[in-house]
């Protein structure tokens, strides 16, 4: 896991550019009013994210098209999952364990009241 | 399956359980070492407790080793030892109720060490035992509040459709 993961996703200027571009590909012009904050700022974002490989540009006549790479989204999710299942199978053993030691306790009991 | 995903508190995941059980047989498989080698795991890893204090400010002592085929493979593939020491600081133990620690993450490179502290919460329930286990494992308080609530299957789904 890279932490610069999660340190770029946790700008909400930077989710709102990645969300637009879900859709697909877009100029900075476009993200600029999808986003709605001043072109600067949108290209100092897109630097960011394509810094931290969320996000990849081609040219296009004298456009720069951006979109979205699948990556660092595979690995977030990846890492959750992970994460997730690690104490889903946690507990599910834990319960398991439970029983297991009450059908014990459950049989000494009735070996002792046995004569 | 009664594991509920919830948004609050911020910056954790809080796991959701009913056992039928006791509060006490509940407690016992945190708090002693033949119950935490029960069933900690994680699947395909055996855990051997070391040293086990159990009071504010006590340390849990633990290795973790790989033991099933598969894990010992991947965990030789990765290049990583098969077995590895873990330690756990105990903050809070109120039996058979509450049970808090944190744990030291120092192993993911490039990122200063941060602590990730759990927190167990029992109650009666009906004839059993409702456990709650609450997380802070994210990191990062955006992140953490978008993964509980559910973004994580978003991701898998967008992740997918940029694969194409």
């Amino acid at each position: 896991m890279h932490v610069d993961v999660f340190q770029t996703l946790a700008d909400p200027t930077r989710l709102r550019i990645i969300e637009a571009l879900k859709g697909g590909e877009h100029a900075v012009n476009d993200l600029v009013d999808r986003v709605d904050i001043h072109q600067s700022g949108v290209s100092r974002h897109l630097r960011i994210l394509q810094e931290a490989g969320f996000v990849q540009v081609r040219p296009e006549g004298t456009k720069r098209l951006y979109s979205l790479c699948p990556e660092p989204f595979q690995e977030l999710d990846a890492w959750v999952t992970g994460y997730r299942q690690l104490w889903e199978g946690r507990l599910d053993r834990f319960g398991e364990e439970l029983e297991r030691r009450q059908k014990a306790r459950v049989a000494s009991r009735k070996k002792e009241d046995t004569p | 399956m009664t594991t509920h995903p919830q948004a609050a508190p911020q910056r954790s995941i809080t796991f959701e359980r009913t056992y039928p059980a006791s509060l006490d047989e509940v407690w016992e498989l945190w708090t002693t070492k033949d119950g935490i080698e029960s069933w900690w795991g994680p699947e395909g890893f055996t855990v051997t407790v070391h040293q086990m204090d159990l009071r504010p400010g006590g340390l849990l002592r633990y290795a973790m080793t790989a033991t099933a085929p598969e894990q010992v493979a991947g965990m030789k593939q990765a290049g990583l030892p098969l077995s590895s020491e873990v330690q756990v600081t105990y903050t809070d133990v109120t039996p058979p109720r509450r049970l808090a620690y944190t744990h030291r993450v120092d192993f993911i490179q490039g990122v200063t060490p941060y602590d990730v502290s759990t927190v167990v919460e029992l109650q009666p329930s009906g004839q059993g035992v409702r456990m709650s286990v609450t997380s802070d494992a994210m990191h990062n308080e955006e992140w953490s509040k978008r993964a509980s609530m559910g973004m994580e299957s978003q991701l898998g789904r967008l992740a997918k459709r940029l694969q194409r």
